[in-house]
């Protein structure tokens, strides 16, 4: 029995110390290049991924779990690959499907350069991105349709390199017409860690990984500095997150980066058991349970869908008038430019742990989320007529 | 040549079989809270293979997939193990067959058939994981054509066939697709045919297996979303491997029992 665990302490424990050293030596080399400013190998986003094979070319695998070659736009095509799967770097020409792919556009510090197609009318982005309802007037940038419903000879005018979208049914046209296309949006919710790092993973498709870092740095500082102010927070708010459209009940499961933040935040999530997709179906009964004991609700609905007030929400979905936020707590609404303004998540995060802790931030004034009073403010004569 | 031996002998020890198994029970606990707590980083294991996933999710997240190392060292060293102490056994049996007619030889065997099966099931998961080829989310829109790699077969979605859920019971999947359907046009050197692919129920076309991942929508009436089917394509060489070693666990375990019914005396 002794020399069997001699030859066991041999085989498998050695091993696994050297990988333990080997590891350590990566985190060593890491430690080095962020001083060269060179970059880990291969870096983990979420369902996304980077791996640099060498200076001339990159691989990533995007949301739907599709690699995708990156090489320099001089570089001959690999044989070893699909032509299909080849982009060329750095990409000059973008259209992009989601409010969140613009963004980050935004956060490399790219997208006046590049976005020449968007699938949102100008008058949606007028009010809070100025610089893309610039773009779209002076026709640099071009509005493509619904998302559901692209006019792809509108976009082959716009003759862009790369295509961002959450919507796989574009593959098979964006193939015909042999544009590369990245889909941005995965089976589950994007965790925290992900929706930080998410700008990581475009980067090398523009050359903008400086940037990236940096902006990951600024994210990762307000996180930094959420978890250090409410370590001490002595009350832990109970928080739920999503809406009821026509008896279907959309909330932000456990693993959503909204879940992971209110737990980070010293708060309690009421959906934290919930695992999936964002924007997933629960039962009624299930929100009405969690409501019961919720102090916060933050609502999807935004002012134009009707959140106006808490007898608002409650006037239009009357199954959850007795849900606690709408009696005796709290209920936050998404302001218009919430949703476009990604690129500044460490305000968003900052924004929401105020919330969570209003006593933390004195003189925090909300940019991005509105409290909605208990009944909307009666309207005078001259506004209704 | 004796320390050859004395390691040969140890391979095959019974105490390392034991210890063995009871790492192997250590690490899969291991092993099961790494996967739930990090699922991202296992996904990508079933589609790029064994050693591309080493050399990047593996390598560069020890933390959390260490265990998988450890388990496939453990499995190597059982694999051996098993090697070891079955040659002995079976070479015992082969001195000692002229005291045994063919038939009892055959059945004594029963066990040591059983064994090897196992090592060619497990050698048919790492040919798997090496070797196999595989399209992640080939999207199919009704009416459009995807061409296998090597031009091995062209699969055509013709329409979709589904079936929704009606029940009282489960409100929250009222009006959901329960059991989607694509009928699919299939065509090889060999001709045409049609087959409907579902979940858990694959089509096969030139030498590949086509398997539904996904599909949209799932609520006619609900988010507008184009109609799709996203196939995972796959060719596995080790698909024959795992076949042969259940085949072969069978054949074992029927002998052992042949070898219970007839020889073996009832315990009194």
């Amino acid at each position: 029995m002794q020399n069997i665990m001699k030859f066991l302490v041999c085989t498998v424990l050695l091993p696994v110390l050297l990988l333990c050293g080997c590891q350590q030596q990566n985190k060593s080399d890491a430690g080095q290049d962020a001083g060269a400013e060179a970059r880990p190998a291969f870096l983990q986003i979420g369902a996304f991924s980077v791996h640099r094979i060498s200076d001339t070319r990159t691989e990533v695998r995007d949301g739907a779990g599709r690699t995708l070659v990156l090489i320099p736009r001089e570089a001959s095509l690999p044989a070893d690959c699909d032509p299909r799967q080849v982009v060329r770097t750095p990409v000059r020409r973008v259209a992009a499907y989601g409010y969140f792919d613009v963004a980050t556009l935004r956060m490399l510090g790219v997208l006046d350069e590049v976005l020449v197609g968007v699938t949102v009318p100008e008058k949606e982005w007028a009010g809070c991105s100025l610089d893309i309802a610039q773009g779209m007037r002076e026709g640099r940038i071009a509005y493509l349709g619904e998302a559901s419903s692209i006019d792809f000879e509108r976009l082959k005018q716009m003759e862009p390199d790369l295509v961002l979208t959450w919507d796989p049914s574009s593959l098979p046209l964006l193939d015909d017409l042999k544009i590369p296309a990245v889909i941005t949006s995965t089976p589950e919710a994007t965790c925290l860690s992900a929706r930080m790092r998410y700008v990581q993973f475009l980067a090398p498709f523009f050359g903008r990984e400086k940037e990236a870092d940096a902006y990951f740095a600024r994210v990762d500082a307000a996180l930094k500095d959420i978890r250090a102010r409410t370590a001490g927070a002595g009350e832990q708010p109970k928080v739920m997150w999503g809406d009821i459209y026509e008896k279907r009940v959309l909330i932000e499961p456990g693993n959503a980066w909204v879940g992971e933040l209110v737990g980070l935040a010293q708060s309690s999530y009421q959906f934290s058991d919930v695992f999936g997709t964002s924007c997933i179906e629960i039962s009624v009964e299930r929100f009405l349970y969690s409501g019961e004991t919720a102090d916060i609700f933050f609502t999807y609905r935004t002012r134009d869908s009707g959140a106006t007030s808490k007898a608002a929400i409650a006037r239009m979905n009357p199954l959850i008038k007795d849900i606690a936020p709408l009696n005796r707590g709290k209920v936050y609404a998404p302001l218009p430019c919430y949703i476009q303004s990604m690129d500044r998540l460490d305000e968003i995060l900052t924004e929401i742990s105020a919330i969570l802790h209003p006593d933390l931030y004195p003189g925090h004034v909300l940019q991005y989320f509105e409290d909605l009073p208990d009944t909307d403010p009666p309207q005078d004569k001259d506004s209704r007529l | 040549m004796r320390l050859v031996a004395r390691i040969w002998k140890a391979l095959g020890s019974m105490n390392l079989t034991i210890v063995l198994c009871l790492l192997l029970a250590a690490v899969v606990v291991w092993g099961y809270l790494a996967i739930n707590w990090r699922t991202a980083l296992f996904i990508p294991l079933n589609d790029m293979g064994l050693l591309a996933w080493m050399k990047t999710y593996g390598r560069y997240n020890l933390n959390h997939t260490g265990w998988f190392f450890v388990l496939l060292l453990l499995l190597v060293l059982l694999a051996l193990n098993t090697v070891s102490c079955t040659l002995e056994r079976v070479w015992q049996l082969v001195v000692g067959r002229s005291s045994f007619s063919f038939f009892r030889l055959a059945v004594k065997l029963g066990p040591h058939v059983m064994h090897v099966a196992v090592l060619v099931m497990l050698l048919g998961y790492l040919t798997s994981y090496l070797y196999t080829e595989v399209v992640v989310s080939a999207v199919l829109l009704p009416g459009r054509s995807y061409t296998l790699p090597g031009k091995s077969g062209v699969i055509t979605f013709t329409e979709f066939r589904h079936q929704l859920y009606q029940g009282e019971r489960l409100a929250v999947f009222q009006g959901e697709v329960i059991q989607p359907q694509a009928a699919l046009l299939l065509s090889d050197k060999n001709g045409q045919h049609e087959a409907m692919l579902g979940f858990n129920r694959p089509v096969r076309l030139g030498g590949y297996s086509i398997h539904l991942d996904n599909f949209a929508p799932k609520k006619p009436g609900g988010m507008r979303l184009n109609q799709r089917i996203d196939l995972h394509i796959r060719k596995d060489p080790g698909l024959v491997l795992y076949m042969t070693g259940i085949g072969l666990f069978c054949l074992g375990l029927g002998l052992y029992m042949l070898d219970g019914r007839i020889y073996r005396k009832p315990r009194q």
